[in-house]
């Protein structure tokens, strides 16, 4: 035990479903958590998902208990819209400087009634929608967001004002200021994700130039009842309904040319998962999947893949995509060879859905020199020992979890989640010394 | 806590003032149901003051919404149709008792699971049962009584169950943070499969160098209690409080523990592939296992002869992977990367190495690596078709024929190892059984337990206060279980933190006036929590309240009609049934 005065606080960096996790098992130790998350909502990547592989729940529905736990928990601060800004100190007692950036819409005074976005005339595409629908200026980004405060989007505002007049409880102040705020705490956690790999830099598989050829992502917001297109599966270029579907794998993974030389772990399950739910729509539809490994590993995982080739009728061609072109009738020619009949093919669908990699967020690197921890080659925090410590970084009283150390699904990112909340609080208990 | 009968509040059989409040879910429900004519038609029901229909009930808005109702109307009853109780049934309640409301008071109705997404193509029988299903939990709700919320200590002491690199973590862990652990394991020695490994794959240690440093720390902790040699003989009691009688199987004796925790980590048994590939008839043809027993060695020697092996052939999936048969249709998990490494490594002190496979699934951190470097070395990687597995011919000199179909090619191949290894399935040990009932868990498919849920409880379980960890949740390698392990100390560690948790009122009871002491209830309870009181003049069964998980088993077969069984009485179910077969009736009372 050392002597200085025991820090009862640690500091979840990532909101997603692995920092929620690991703010919930300290917490619930009695502990102080402050969780910052730098986007105006907790809930992460998983907010955005429709149904969660291998048994197909809705992910809002088993997400929104947990959102409202966390932002109910008397142990647990929520610090959203907030940057980590400086750390300093060692195990045990670390200073931490947090940005919370200005939302001009008072926290305290906001009750989500919405009469504010009702107002704005400003429309900007939805992030969360992967600009595939409209917000306001003022905004949250999705029903269920929490907390559940309005937030200006400075860049796009006009200073109209007709939010702070049709306000009833005052609430928007176009002049507040972003908060510096100081917090000591015992241990941190980092918990911040993953992005999409940005699949253009595939020229040759069409995105960003046929409309008709969008990423998971956008699917999973297609398809999604609280999505822009109110759950309809269709084209973005016509409204059409899509009779033949294609998902074409490992776009932007386990490609040492493109930097990306790892396995992403989830796609080979999403892209089952998302050409099953096409089948839920359109059962009669003709949808294939181009792979180059099935990669179904987790529990449940290979019983999903094989309903998916029985019960569902999906179509799995072993191949990798050469390219995908627009034909004269407005569809989608995929070409592949299929290696198990070694056949060059040339398949034509109304919809082709690139499943991408997954990569580590842009401002990781920044986050990790703040912590001095180290990252790998692939932009991923290390870990100290594959057996002596998966969860622990370099630096003692410093963790990782979910997406951060290298893609996860959710049952290993969750189960990161609580490993990562039991080191932490072991150096809680000890007051700063590991054991 | 009290054994006392739950004191019913008659207060509450005040005039019912009911809220209905119909979840869209999105399109979950109402793309299916119309929730509009569903919610309109509530407000004819008797006892109902207030029906709405919402976007998204769970959410924020729609919580508030229930507490600004309670507030302003004085409801003190609340219906929500909206998906199944597991999900917010929890949400819901402690909406309610924040504004006030006894949490006993809420009544869920299940639209989701129950009606739209089972009745997708049938919108109008699909409203027409939602419908029916409403005006039943009005009813009953109306009948809904309030009950106590009991707490129970938490005694601050963990069992954890078999001492694999799992077992050893879980115990340091919880200890580490102050608790105390007894670690009980069959074998005489800890440190399970990992130690008898002389190669981990994949990782660059051996399994003595991972195991050892765990095992002494696990010895030399003063919180911790190790007993090998040992086995949980009997299991009782409730969270917080469980009655453990530990056997000795060598002496025969035991020694009875009280914990409030529980870590299951019992972990698997490799597959004895019988039946596969010639196993038996060749020494040479060995499992991934065995071949990480063999001792390190410069060269690799076959066992049959000690001579060295020039030729090496791995063959995946023995065991995994077979849709239909039962407890064999999960992957593995760990054993397409331990092959990529193996073969790796190996291929350096032999001339050729072959790999036969389905999928290459090096899916972790480095994997993939291994797997490059392992075709950097000319390690020959070969996919054969799902429905025709290659074939093993052993000849009467004991040389071993593999023939396949490479499915790129097309082209049916020979290869004649010196050493074949399998990659066999990683399945429960042979008394998965016994402990799945021991602790009550359930078991999924692959034959490994079951977790409260698959995504988002993955450590806990069914028995509340029981965790599981590593293989035996799932195939899994040792550093996945590792994790695990940290992850399931943390949900002991957070239960007995606390000291208290809550548990459910929602039990049977036994009127002693009415009961005749047929010992009927006692016979036929499966959670053994009811017995004799035998200070009662005269005798008469009791229950007692913690170990009883509410089935309601007891109550349908006391002939004498002496158990209550709170939240599920005959007065709340009648009252349904009746809703049920006279809609019209009961629409007219209260639509006076
Ligand atoms: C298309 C697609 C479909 C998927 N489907 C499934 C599925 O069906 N089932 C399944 O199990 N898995 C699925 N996954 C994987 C799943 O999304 C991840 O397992 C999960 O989201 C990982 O959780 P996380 O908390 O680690 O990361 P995230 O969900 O990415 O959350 C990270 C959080 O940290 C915040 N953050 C990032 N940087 C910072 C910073 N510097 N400071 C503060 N906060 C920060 C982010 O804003 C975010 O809120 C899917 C993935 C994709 C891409």
């Amino acid at each position: 035990m050392s002597d200085k005065k025991a820090i009862n606080s640690a500091m979840v960096v990532g909101g997603g479903v692995a920092g929620m996790q690991a703010a919930l098992d300290i917490a619930n130790q009695g502990y102080k958590v402050y969780l910052v998350e730098k986007s105006p909502t907790i809930g992460g990547r998983m907010a955005q998902l429709d149904k969660t592989f291998p048994t197909l729940d809705c992910s809002a529905c088993i997400l929104t208990p947990r959102l409202s736990e966390v932002s109910r928990h008397p142990n647990i601060e929520l610090l959203a819209y907030a940057d980590l800004e400086e750390v300093t100190g060692t195990v045990g007692d670390f200073l931490v400087t947090v940005i919370k950036r200005s939302r001009y819409v008072d926290e305290e005074k906001c009750a989500a009634c919405g009469d504010c976005t009702e107002v704005c005339p400003v429309e900007v595409p939805n992030e969360f929608d992967r600009g595939l629908g409209i917000r306001k200026a003022i905004y949250t980004p999705f029903p269920q967001a929490t907390p559940n405060i309005y937030t200006i989007d400075m860049e796009n505002c006009i200073r109209c004002k007709r939010c702070v007049s049709e306000c009833q409880r005052d609430a928007i102040d176009l002049e507040m200021q972003d908060e510096r705020l100081e917090f000591r705490v015992g241990a941190i956690v980092i918990a911040t994700g993953y992005e999409m790999f940005d699949v253009s830099r595939y020229p040759r598989l069409g995105y960003a130039r046929i409309p008709d050829v969008i990423d998971a992502l956008e699917y999973e917001r297609l398809i999604n009842a609280a999505g822009p297109t109110q759950g309809h599966l269709i084209r973005l270029s016509d409204g059409k309904i899509p009779k033949s579907i294609g998902f074409i794998q490992c776009v932007g993974a386990r490609d040492v040319a493109k930097g990306v030389p790892y396995c992403s772990r989830v796609c080979c399950m999403y892209g089952i998962k998302n050409a099953v739910m096409a089948k839920e729509h359109y059962p009669d539809a003709e949808v294939n999947i181009y792979y180059a490994d099935i990669r179904a590993f987790g529990k449940g995982f290979e019983e999903f893949y094989e309903m998916a080739r029985t019960r569902f009728g999906v179509n799995f061609f072993r191949g990798r995509v050469a390219e995908v072109t627009r034909t004269q009738e407005g569809r989608l020619a995929v070409k592949v060879e299929d290696t198990l009949s070694a056949k060059p093919m040339e398949i034509e669908h109304d919809l082709v859905v690139l499943s991408p990699g997954i990569v580590p967020p842009q401002d990781l690197l920044r986050l990790s020199e703040k912590l001095g921890v180290s990252v790998r080659n692939d932009g991923y925090i290390d870990v100290s020992h594959h057996y002596f410590g998966p969860v622990d970084t370099r630096i003692p009283g410093v963790f990782v979890c979910g997406c951060a150390d290298g893609p996860k699904d959710i049952p290993d990112s969750v189960t990161a989640g609580s490993a990562a909340a039991m080191k932490a609080t072991i150096i809680l208990s000890h007051g700063g010394q590991s054991s | 806590m009290t054994e006392a009968s739950q004191k019913i509040d008659t207060a509450e059989k005040r005039e019912p003032r009911i809220g209905v409040f119909v979840c869209h879910c999105g399109h979950n429900i109402a793309g299916v149901v119309d929730v509009e004519e569903v919610s309109e038609k509530a407000k004819s029901l008797p006892g109902v003051v207030f029906s709405t229909h919402e976007m998204f009930m769970c959410a924020d808005a729609g919580q508030q919404l229930i507490k600004d109702k309670i507030d302003e109307l004085k409801l003190n009853r609340v219906v929500v149709a909206s998906c199944s109780p597991r999900m917010h049934e929890p949400t819901f309640r402690r909406v309610c008792e924040s504004a006030g409301l006894n949490r006993y008071l809420f009544e869920q109705v299940n639209l989701r699971e129950h009606v739209s997404w089972c009745h997708m193509r049938q919108p109008e029988a699909a409203t027409e049962k939602a419908w029916d299903l409403v005006r039943m939990a009005v009813a009953r709700a109306r009948q809904l009584d309030e009950l106590p919320i009991k707490q129970v200590d938490v005694t601050p002491r963990t069992l954890v169950v078999g001492g694999g690199i799992a077992g050893l973590r879980a115990a340091l862990d919880i200890a580490d943070r102050g608790f105390e652990a007894v670690l009980v394991e069959k074998e005489p020695e800890l440190g399970g499969h990992v130690r008898k490994w002389t190669h981990l794959f994949p990782a660059d240690e051996s399994g003595a160098q991972v195991i050892s440093p765990l095992i002494r720390h696990v010895e030399r902790h003063k919180l911790i209690d190790v007993m090998t040699n040992s086995k949980v003989a009997e299991f009782g009691g409730y969270i917080g409080n469980f009655d453990v009688k530990i056997e000795n199987l060598k002496t025969h004796k035991t020694k009875t523990v009280q914990v409030g925790t529980v870590v299951v980590a019992t972990g698997f048994r490799p597959f004895e592939p019988e039946g596969y590939y010639a196993y038996e008839q060749s020494e040479n043809i060995v499992t991934l296992a065995q071949l990480q027993e063999l001792p390190p060695r410069a060269e690799l020697r076959r066992p049959s002869d000690g001579r060295i092996v020039k030729k090496l052939a791995f063959i995946g999936c023995v065991g995994s992977r077979e849709p239909g048969k039962k407890g064999h249709e999960h992957c593995s998990r760990h054993c397409c990367s331990a092959v990529a490494q193996a073969s790796a490594d190996l291929k350096d002190r032999v001339d050729e190495v072959l790999i036969l496979y389905q999928d290459i699934r090096t899916y972790g951190r480095g994997h993939e690596e291994l797997h490059r470097l392992a075709l950097s070395k000319h390690v020959i990687y070969s996919k054969f078709p799902r429905e025709e597995k290659p074939t093993v011919h052993v000849d009467d000199d004991g040389n071993i024929k593999v023939t396949w179909t490479d499915v790129l090619t097309g082209d049916q191949l020979e290869f004649e190892p010196e050493l074949l290894v399998l990659a066999t399935a990683m399945i429960p040990p042979d008394d998965v059984a016994e402990t799945a009932n021991l602790f009550s868990l359930t078991r999924s498919g692959d034959g490994f337990f079951n977790p409260e849920h698959i995504k988002l409880a993955p450590l806990t379980t069914h028995t509340a206060g029981v965790m599981i960890a590593g293989a035996a949740q799932a195939a899994k390698n040792a550093s996945e279980s590792v994790i695990d392990a940290s992850g399931a100390a943390a949900k002991a560690v957070g239960l007995m933190a606390r000291g208290k948790v809550e548990i459910e009122s929602t039990v049977s009871h036994v009127i002693p006036e009415l009961c005749s002491a047929c010992h009927t209830c006692i016979t036929c309870c499966p959670y053994g929590a009811i017995a004799m009181d035998e200070e009662h003049d005269p005798p008469v069964a009791y229950v007692t309240e913690a170990k009883c998980h509410g089935c309601g088993t007891c109550a349908a077969a006391c002939p004498s009609n002496a158990i209550i069984m709170y939240h599920s009485t005959d007065n709340q179910i009648m009252a349904m049934i009746e809703a049920y077969l006279c809609p019209t009736d009961m629409e007219q009372q209260g639509g006076n």
